[in-house]
This record gives C-alpha cells, sequence and structure tokens, in this order.
C-alpha cells in the first residue's frame, strides 16, 4: 500500500461527499418555505423578509449558494442551527461522539460474536448447531430496529421490572456502571440484526473456502483439523468476512437514527430526526455528510483491512 | 494369513499400492450409482501405472478412496485398499492422518487452486516437514529450500518467501511436487497434473517428476485422460470406463495391441499427425480470402476517466504486427500456448477485438474494427473453445441456428425451419434438437449446435478458436473429422487455433506459430520435423508427447 | 416450483408467504371485528377466546387490526421494490451495455449515493415529498435504486463478457438486439433473486417510517404505526406491540427464505 494509493482513496472520498452534498443541498433546496420564513415566522413583513433574505445571501443563484455552503463545510464553517440557535459544528461535534461510542460499542459486540458463529455453523455444517445458528440468523435479520427496540424495552426495562434504564445516556464521568447500563440496550438493539446478517455471511463464506481444493490439499498432506481451520481456513474467510461488516456499517449508521430515537440517546441520529422534523436545513446538510464521511472513511480502514489479510490485495 | 506372513519376511516384494477388487458407490437421491466395480491394480516401487480414463469414469474416485477423503455419500461396497500390504480400509482416522502427506503424496491437477493464496510457498512446503518429520521451523525451511531445488527452481530461498500468485504455473507446481516428496513416500498420486500447464512445462514437470522417481523409488498412480502423455511416463497402463478397468498391461503392448473396443476407440481418437483428416491444399494459385498486415492488439487500455483517477493498467500487446494469409478453401493452423496472442488474432479477424495494421478480407480492406460491416461479418464466422458459453442458455437450439439466417436475410418464413433441420443433420443432430435448450445437450453436441450456427451463415473463413479443447478425447476427434467435412464441402477457408500439435497437423495445410504476440514461423504442415524450424517451434515439437501408434 | 418446494428453506419460505398472501387478499373479510370499533370495556386485555390477540388501548380487536394491515404492510413493500427495480435495473443495464464514460459517471454518482444510509436518505426524501405512504413508497423506492443499479450492472458485466454475445457481436447484431436479446434473458434471474430479499428490507423499512410517523397515517392499520400508536400502553399490555412486531418479522422472514431458496437454486453452483 503506497501513500500515492491512500492519496487517491481520500480523492475519492471527497468526491462521494461532493456527490452526497450536491444531493443533500438539492433535497433541501426543494424543500418548501426557506430559511428567512423560518427564522422569522410567520408573520414577517415582507420588508424585513427580504432584508434577511439578502443577508443570507438566498437571493443568489443556487450555485453560489452550493459553492458558499460547501466551501463552509470544508472550512469548518457549518451554520447556526435555526430551531437551536447554537453553531451547527458544535451540535455536531457533541452528538457525534455520543453516536461514535454506540456504534463501536455495537460493532465490537457484533464482531466478537457473529464471526465466532459463523465459522462454528459453517465447521459443523449440516448438524444441529448449524441448524439453530441458521435459525437464529434468519429470524434476526428480519426484526427491524424498532421492533427490538420496543420488545427489549417492554421486557427488560419496565416499571415493574426495570433492570436497566428505558433510556437516555450517562457520561463516563456519571461512573462506569451507568454508562454501562445505559448502553447496554441500545447496543444489543443495533447488534442484534447485524450480527444475524454477518454471522450468515461468515457462514457462507467460511464454507466456501472449507471446500475448496487447498483446504482439500491441507487436509491431505495431513495436517491436524486444528491446523487446517486456524491457519489455512480462517484468513482466506475473514477478508470477505471484514468486506461485509464494512457494507453494514452503512446499515448501522441507519439503524442509529430508530435506535436513539427510541432510546432518547443523544446522539447524531437523535439531532438528524429532531431537524428533519423541525426542517432545520443547516443541521439536517451537515448530519448528512458527516455520517457520509463516516461511513466512506470505515470504508476505506476495511479496504486496508482486507489489503493486510489477503496478500493478493496489493494496493499501489 | 500365510502369505502375510511371507510377505513380511520381504517387504520389497510387496507391491507399494494394491486395489483389491475394490468397489465404490455414491448415495443419491435415485439410488445407489456404482463408481468402481471390482478394482484390481498393483504398483510396485519404482513403477508408475498409468490410470487412463474420460471425465465420469471414476478415475479420480479412486484417489479420493486410497486417500481415504471420501464424501459422506460413498459407500464402500467390497474389497481392500493396501498400502505396503497394510489395509487402508482398516486404519484408524489418526493413522490415516499419519499416512497422508507421508507415506503416501498427492500432485493436484490446478496448482494455482491447491495452494492456499494467504500463506507463503515456503509455509506450505514446510508444514508437512514439520508435522511428519517432526522438523522445527528453521529445518524445515533449510530441508524445503533443499527439496525446491532438485525440483529445478533455480532460488529456491526467494521462492520460499513468495505467495502463490507471485509464482508461474509450473513453479507453483514444482512446490506441490516438492511438497508430495518432501516425507519420501512410498507411493504418490498424481491426478491429471498438466492439465492445467503449458506444453513445454508440463514437459519439464514430467522430466522432474521422472528423475525424482529414479533418486527415490517411488511408486506413482498417474491419473490422466491424455494416452499419449501416458505412454509416455507410465511403465504399466490400465484403461477405466464407467467405473470398470477394461483393459490393463505393459504400455508399450497395450497401446500396440489393445484388445478392449474402448481402448481401441480411444487410441483411434487420439490425434495422429501421420493420418490426415483434411484433403490436399488448394492451389498455389487459388486466391486469397484473408490477409492481415501488421495486425497488432492492446488490450486494457485506460479510459479518460481512469486516467483522471489514477486507475487501470497501462495496455498491453495481445499480438504484435502479425501478418497471414489464407487462401480459399486453405485451414490455415495457429499454434501456441496459453497467452500467446493466438485467440486475440482470432478475435481481432472476427471483429470482437480493436486492431490497428490492415485486415483484408474478401473484397473488404479494413484498418479499425469499426470499419467491419455487416457483409464481412456475415463471410467471417467465429467458434469458440467452450459451447457451455458460446450458446445462449436462454434460447433454444432452433432459435440459436436461426439467427444467423434470419440476420443476413438467407433464408425466410417456412424456409427457416428446413434450413435449420438441414443443418441440424449436416452436423449429425436429429432434428427435434431443435426444440431443445443448450443445457439438455452434451458438451460434444453443444459444439456441434455451434459449428451449425457458424455454417448457417455460409460464410467464406471459419474461425476455430480451441474448438476441440474442452471435449472429452472421443468427442475432439468427431468434432474435428465434422468440421473437416463441412469445411471441405462448403469450400470455406479455416483458421484453426490451438495449442495441440499433433491434431493441428492432421487438419491444416499450412501452419503459424505464436510466441508471446510475435509470429515466430510459418510452413507447410509437411515441413513440421524440418531442422529450419524456429527454435520455439522445436521445443513445443520436443515436449510434445509422441502421438501414440497401435 | 417443484424444486423450490423440495428446497427445506424455500419451503418454509413458500408456506410463509402464502399464509402472508392469505392475509393480505382475505385479510378485510375474514377479521371478526371491524379493525376501528372501539370496545371501551375491553382496553388493553390479554388474549381470549373473545379478542384472540387482545386489544389496544382503545379496545379494538388487534387480531382483527392485524389482519387489515397485512394488505398496507406487504403491498408497500412490493410496490416499493417493484418501482426500485424497475428504475435501478434500467439504470444499471444501460450503464453496463453502454460501457464507457457513461458508464464510469454513473458508476460514480452512485457510490454517492450509496454513502448515504438506506433509512437516512428515505428519511430526507419523505421529508422533502411529506408524509404519508405513497410518498414514504417512492421514498423507499429512490432510496433502493443506486443499490439495485449496482447489482443490475454487475450482472450485465459479467453476461457482456460470456461468449455468446461476443459471438453475437461478432455475427454483427445490432446493440439494441445484443442488449435485449442476448444480454437481458440472462440478468433477470439474479435481479429477481436480489428484488426478493429486498422486499423484506422494504417491509421493514415501511414499518420503520409508520413507526416514526413518517410512513403511514391513522386510522391506517399499518403494523409500525400499532406499534407507534400502542407504545405508551406497552408495559401495561405487552401484546399490543408484540403482536405488529412478529408479524412484521414474519413477513420479512418469508421474503428472506424465499429469496435465498431462490438464489441457491438459481446458482449454477449450488451452494448446499
Amino acid at each position: 500500500m503506497s501513500a500515492a494509493y491512500l492519496l487517491r482513496r481520500l480523492a475519492a472520498i471527497l468526491i462521494v461527499l461532493l456527490i452526497v452534498s450536491l444531493t443533500v443541498f438539492s433535497i433541501t433546496q426543494i424543500l418548501p418555505g426557506n430559511a428567512a420564513v423560518m427564522i422569522l415566522g410567520e408573520y414577517a413583513t415582507p420588508a424585513q423578509l427580504q432584508a434577511l433574505e439578502l443577508k443570507l445571501g438566498l437571493d443568489q443563484p443556487w450555485y453560489v449558494q452550493y459553492w458558499r455552503w460547501f466551501s463552509g463545510m470544508l472550512s469548518g464553517d457549518w451554520g447556526v442551527s435555526m430551531r437551536l440557535s447554537q453553531p451547527v459544528a458544535a451540535l455536531i461535534g457533541e452528538a457525534f461522539w455520543r453516536s461514535a461510542a454506540l456504534a463501536l460499542a455495537s460493532l465490537a459486540t457484533v464482531t466478537l460474536i457473529a464471526i465466532p458463529l459463523g465459522i462454528l455453523a459453517a465447521l459443523k455444517r449440516g448438524t444441529i448447531v448449524d441448524l439453530v445458528i441458521g435459525l437464529f440468523a434468519y429470524i434476526g435479520t428480519a426484526v427491524p430496529e424498532f421492533v427490538t427496540a420496543t420488545l427489549l424495552l417492554v421486557f427488560l426495562a419496565g416499571p415493574d421490572r426495570g433492570f436497566l434504564p428505558a433510556g437516555g445516556f450517562a457520561p463516563l464521568s456519571e461512573g462506569v456502571g451507568a454508562a454501562l447500563s445505559h448502553v447496554v440496550l441500545p447496543a444489543a438493539t443495533l447488534s442484534l440484526i447485524l450480527t444475524a446478517h454477518i454471522a450468515r455471511q461468515v457462514r457462507s463464506e467460511m464454507s466456501d473456502v472449507l471446500s475448496s481444493d487447498y483446504i482439500r490439499a491441507a487436509r491431505l498432506k495431513g495436517l491436524s483439523e486444528r491446523s487446517v481451520v486456524l491457519r489455512h481456513a480462517l484468513r482466506n474467510a475473514m477478508a470477505p468476512a471484514v468486506a461485509v461488516i464494512s457494507l453494514d456499517i452503512g446499515y448501522l449508521l441507519g439503524g442509529i437514527l430508530v435506535v436513539e430515537e427510541v432510546f432518547a440517546w443523544p446522539g447524531l441520529g437523535r439531532l438528524i430526526i429532531y431537524a428533519l422534523q423541525n426542517r432545520d436545513l443547516p443541521v439536517i446538510q451537515a448530519a448528512t455528510l458527516v455520517l457520509a464521511f463516516a461511513y466512506a472513511l470505515s470504508n476505506l480502514v476495511s479496504d486496508i483491512v482486507i489489503a493486510w489479510l489477503d496478500p493478493r490485495v496489493r494496493y499501489a | 494369513m500365510q502369505n502375510t506372513a511371507i510377505a513380511a519376511a520381504r517387504p520389497d516384494a510387496r507391491p507399494a499400492l494394491e486395489a483389491r477388487s475394490y468397489s465404490l458407490a455414491y448415495e443419491t437421491p435415485g439410488g445407489l450409482v456404482q463408481a468402481l466395480k471390482s478394482i484390481d491394480i498393483s504398483i510396485p516401487r519404482g513403477k508408475t501405472l498409468g490410470l487412463v480414463g474420460e471425465s465420469g469414469s471414476g478415475k479420480t474416485s479412486l484417489a479420493w478412496a486410497i486417500m481415504r477423503y471420501l464424501p459422506r455419500n460413498a459407500r464402500e461396497l467390497g474389497g481392500d485398499l493396501l498400502l505396503g500390504g497394510e489395509s487402508l480400509r482398516a486404519t484408524s482416522k489418526s493413522q490415516i492422518a499419519d499416512i497422508r502427506g507421508a507415506r503416501i503424496g498427492m500432485v493436484f491437477q490446478d496448482p494455482s487452486t491447491s495452494l492456499n493464496p494467504t500463506l507463503t510457498l515456503g509455509e506450505q512446503l514446510a508444514e508437512t516437514l514439520i508435522r511428519h518429520r517432526k522438523m522445527s521451523k528453521a529445518q524445515a525451511f533449510g530441508e524445503g529450500e533443499a527439496l525446491l531445488a532438485r525440483t529445478g527452481i533455480t532460488r529456491p530461498a526467494a521462492m520460499m518467501k513468495r505467495y502463490p500468485h507471485e509464482a508461474s504455473g509450473g513453479e507453483k507446481q514444482r512446490v506441490v511436487i516438492a511438497t508430495a516428496f518432501a516425507c519420501d513416500p512410498e507411493c504418490i498420486l498424481f491426478d491429471e497434473p498438466t492439465t492445467a500447464l503449458d506444453t513445454i512445462t508440463s514437459r519439464q514437470i514430467l522430466d522432474i517428476f521422472q528423475r525424482l522417481q529414479e533418486d527415490t523409488g517411488v511408486a506413482a498412480l498417474y491419473i490422466s485422460h491424455d494416452l499419449a502423455l501416458v505412454s509416455r511416463i507410465a511403465h504399466d497402463v490400465a484403461v477405466i470406463h464407467r467405473g470398470e478397468i477394461v483393459e490393463r498391461g505393459a504400455t508399450a503392448t497395450l497401446f500396440r495391441n489393445p484388445q478392449h473396443d474402448y481402448t481401441r476407440a480411444l487410441i483411434a481418437a487420439a490425434p495422429r499427425p501421420d493420418i490426415r483428416l483434411s484433403g490436399p491444399a488448394p492451389d498455389i494459385a487459388a486466391p486469397t480470402v484473408l490477409a492481415t498486415q501488421d495486425l497488432t492488439v492492446r488490450y486494457g487500455g485506460r479510459s479518460l476517466l481512469q486516467k483522471l483517477m489514477g486507475r487501470g493498467e497501462a495496455a498491453i500487446e495481445g499480438a504484435r504486427k502479425i501478418d497471414i494469409d489464407v487462401r480459399e478453401g486453405e485451414i490455415l493452423g495457429i499454434v501456441g500456448e496459453s497467452g500467446s496472442g493466438k485467440s486475440t488474432i482470432a478475435r481481432a479477424i472476427a471483429g470482437i477485438a480493436d486492431f490497428n495494421g490492415t485486415i483484408s478480407f474478401d473484397d473488404h480492406v479494413v484498418r479499425e474494427r469499426g470499419a467491419i460491416g455487416r457483409s464481412y461479418r456475415r463471410a467471417a464466422q467465429i467458434i469458440f473453445q467452450n459451447p457451455d458459453a458460446s450458446l445462449n442458455p436462454r434460447q433454444r437450439v432452433g432459435e440459436i441456428i436461426a439467427r444467423p439466417l434470419k440476420l443476413y436475410g438467407l433464408a425466410k418464413g417456412s424456409g427457416i425451419e428446413a434450413r435449420v433441420a438441414e443443418l441440424l443433420a449436416q452436423v449429425r443432430l436429429p432434428a427435434d434438437f431443435a426444440g431443445r435448450y443448450p443445457h439438455q445437450l452434451s458438451g460434444g453436441e453443444k459444439q456441434r449446435v455451434a459449428i451449425a450456427r457458424a455454417f448457417a451463415a455460409r460464410p467464406k473463413l471459419v474461425i476455430c478458436d480451441e474448438i476441440t479443447s474442452s471435449l472429452d478425447v472421443s468427442v475432439q476427434a468427431a468434432v474435428a473429422r465434422l468440421l473437416v467435412g463441412l469445411q471441405a464441402e462448403s469450400k470455406a477457408s479455416c483458421l484453426f487455433i490451438t495449442h495441440d500439435l499433433n491434431l493441428v497437423r492432421q487438419l491444416a495445410h499450412r501452419i503459424a506459430v505464436v510466441y508471446r504476440g510475435d509470429l515466430v514461423d510459418l510452413f507447410e504442415a509437411a515441413d513440421f520435423d524440418a531442422q529450419k524450424r524456429h527454435p520455439y517451434t522445436r521445443a513445443l515439437l520436443e515436449a510434445m508427447p509422441p502421438p501414440i501408434h497401435p | 416450483m417443484r424444486d423450490l418446494l423440495r428446497h427445506p428453506t424455500g419451503l418454509a419460505g413458500a408456506v410463509l408467504l402464502a399464509l402472508i398472501a392469505v392475509m393480505t387478499i382475505l385479510g378485510p373479510l375474514i377479521a371478526p371485528y371491524d379493525p376501528q370499533q372501539f370496545h371501551p370495556l375491553s382496553r388493553l386485555q390479554g388474549p381470549s377466546a373473545a379478542y384472540w390477540l387482545g386489544t389496544d388501548q382503545f379496545g379494538r380487536d388487534i387480531f382483527s387490526r392485524i389482519l387489515n394491515g397485512a394488505r398496507s404492510t406487504i403491498l408497500f413493500g412490493l410496490g416499493a421494490t417493484m418501482a426500485g427495480v424497475a428504475a435501478g435495473g434500467a439504470i444499471g443495464l444501460i450503464a453496463g451495455a453502454i460501457g464507457g464514460a457513461v458508464d464510469s459517471l454513473i458508476m460514480r454518482l452512485l457510490d454517492g449515493l450509496l454513502a448515504v444510509p438506506d433509512l437516512l436518505f428515505t428519511l430526507l426524501i419523505v421529508t422533502v415529498l411529506g408524509g404519508g405512504s405513497g410518498h414514504a413508497m417512492l421514498a423507499v423506492a429512490i432510496a433502493f435504486m443506486p443499490g439495485l443499479a449496482r447489482i443490475a450492472r454487475s450482472t450485465v458485466l459479467s453476461v457482456r463478457t460470456r461468449e455468446f454475445v461476443l459471438a453475437a457481436q461478432a455475427r454483427g447484431e445490432s446493440p439494441a438486439y445484443v442488449i435485449a436479446c442476448e444480454i437481458m434473458p440472462n440478468t433477470i434471474a439474479p435481479i429477481i433473486v436480489e428484488a426478493t430479499i429486498r422486499v423484506s428490507f422494504a417491509i421493514m423499512l415501511g414499518a420503520t417510517l409508520g413507526f416514526l410517523g413518517l410512513g403511514a397515517q391513522p386510522p391506517s392499520t399499518e403494523w409500525g404505526l400499532m406499534i407507534a400508536e400502542a407504545r405508551q400502553y406497552m408495559f401495561r399490555n405487552p401484546i399490543c406491540v408484540a403482536a405488529p412486531g412478529v408479524a412484521i418479522a414474519l413477513a420479512a422472514l418469508g421474503f428472506n427464505l424465499l429469496g435465498d431458496a431462490l438464489r441457491d437454486l438459481t446458482d449454477p453452483r449450488g451452494r448446499r
């Protein structure tokens, strides 16, 4: 992997951001009611409106407005929230880390459970173990986050059986126990569907690897089953597994919206839902771009991991 | 009992590997399907038994049975398999793990799939030594280098550090052979070990094997569909057909005097340069149908966007400045190894690859692919290697053959149906095949359909790109004969592209040899053996197993 | 079809979908009660002989509401997927068949769109269009389009280099013939497989939108909306939320199983 490759990938991410920003910008442009009306309210006089439109640059052609906004995004000037009257960068900055904590907790759970589960199913192919894991995987992928979240709340956080808090967020400063107890339910919700999906993919990749010619060759060299699985099969199955996880991060980032909303987790997802409900354009635009950036970046990281796992993949 | 005791007293008299009336079947939803019927073979130390059969004959099942690597639905119906007199069927799972790789080695068909892509060649060679000869890692790598050196690898230390994708097919197969010989086994199983390799590389691999066999005295079971190849390396031959060994004997005797009908048919199907399939070459005065001048084909150029993104590969020249010409009614053979550019030339002339240079065909002179028009395309038809891929799986045979008729307006209305039936008859397929889909046909039948489609257009030139190489031996000969018959009847010219020297010498009037994109030799078929041939042509000829003569 | 029923996954999927099809077609007819009718004396009841799945906060029969809601939930999934497949398939087919700079440009654009999570993309579009199940369906279709276009394109690319397509080009067939008669028929099977699995995502996305109040609107009995409306009372009568949740999961599961079975059966390598 060369520096030139990294540079090129970062340039590609910039192009993705450009496309996302254009899309989001044009979507928000179509939104009825312009920013001036929203800020001043319905009873503003035409003169006041015109003055504010001039000040906000709303009389300019769309590409001028777009460029002003996008270059602002790149240089760190993300504008001011129309509803919360706070700088968008500060709002998103705070929310982002809370969401990142939730996402990483889920991702770690998923990776630690799904990969061993998928491998186990592939090794025990055709047995009851495989069947049970397969059933779990099928059912898990069929339950949307809001259903999982609601059911977890009913059974684990009800008023009469309140093992866990029904929602909200506790920073680490309030103690590890409090922080963890708040993260359990949202992270479990996000993990369920991804664990099911990834376990299934890993099983299928691992099965393919186990039935490959080189695994047969390894067995026919008299190597122990342990060595065949750990030394020969695992590494070959890991690269595609990482690719699947990387794609699922996109799904995870979508799931954050629902889960944060249900569990009142004050992160990026909840901020986006709030902004959407209140048509807070600067927040919608910036937050969408941040999510897309996080996703593109995570794809780059996973490509690097794949290159490290599979010697055939060498980026020049 | 007594026999065993005597054998134990003189271990060298025992065959290294034996099968005694061994039978095997597979359980399928349709019932038991017998794969091996009462197989008897015996291979003494230092000898090679060639096991010859076509696909589905059960030859590979025998190898799996010996390695005790049978699928779950396999049922052993009787008999025994013996390694140095010990029953392999009676050994436990852990004993088998000690035998595999140590007392029986195995060399597989395709080294690019039988080596693990994520481990270095050295690791894969050394692990056998660590497992069976209890070496330390350092010892194993040292020994591994020595083993690689014995297989003719010039810089073994560097090769040990490479991954499979960084080595050539021949180098990889040498590593696999070194691994098979690593623990000084009593017996090695070869499962078509050269099928995936080029002619010259195959020859080198076989030479290495023979030298190592002389050094070590290992017994070998060599499984192949290629009679000529087996006749070169095996001491004894067994011919297997539908799970039964129909004939066995010393190699020379068996090929000179085959007893069983199936053996005779197999031998008759093997290409023999001394028996010409095609008629005499057309008169020197016959008009030239096709001529290329400076024909060059580049692959994998980058698009503008890819250049901007800094991606894509620089262009590679698949064929460089090729000048060939074909006269009316002539068959021009083009011979080369995989990647030599022979198919590239075919594709340029067929109008499906961009090229530079000039193609003069019929009364057309074209300098770029876009200039190739309909009447050119009608007159030049191409037949591909793999009929599975060249027939649209969603169209019936009748539609496939009728398409050129409709496209070029060669028949109308009920005339189409009649012509399709006529074409099917010409390729010796029953008329009701018109209603079938390609997947309902065998490989040979599909290739006949592809031939019928090409001749439907009444072409002046038929381009045959390795049209027999995906078929079984006995089918190859029939397809080649059919093609020559149709070609002679229609007086079309033919470009016959192949890697099989023996076959091309039966068919072609003249032969062109391509090597790494260059045309290196062009000569009359009869002049094949002449001393003035290009060194590469001579090397190819030298590497070919000699044709079999009964 | 017979192969499908012999395939264990396929059989399970087919049985589930048959059940769901009956609910979708006959649901309102076989429901024991009017789904909107209040039974003030029997609010938030558990399952009983009278109310098989209990009642909600207004005393409405949950079983009848689920039977009624099947139609909006399932048709949503099918409609959104079909629209997405039509649009995405066309784009992918064109990009793959034309190739070159047009293809690269379209793919770059799709890459950009794929960087936005499906749900967020859907929400953005719904916000523009306004809520309601018609708009939500359109939004899901648009959000599916880039992914489906990618799959259609890669299928086209794998078919395009097959030799029968080269043979057609060598014959001098027109590009229209090559696309319509040689490439298209061979891309349909993989696209159908993908579409079947997508229906289950569409059902889940539609229910999520209903839950967030951006999809189906009251008094619809769409299952996601049912959960949203009953959330306040879920601790008192868990079946209010559990029943529609299970219904959504079963519907999604059915399409998932069917799609997987179709993939197994159409994949020449035969994974199982």
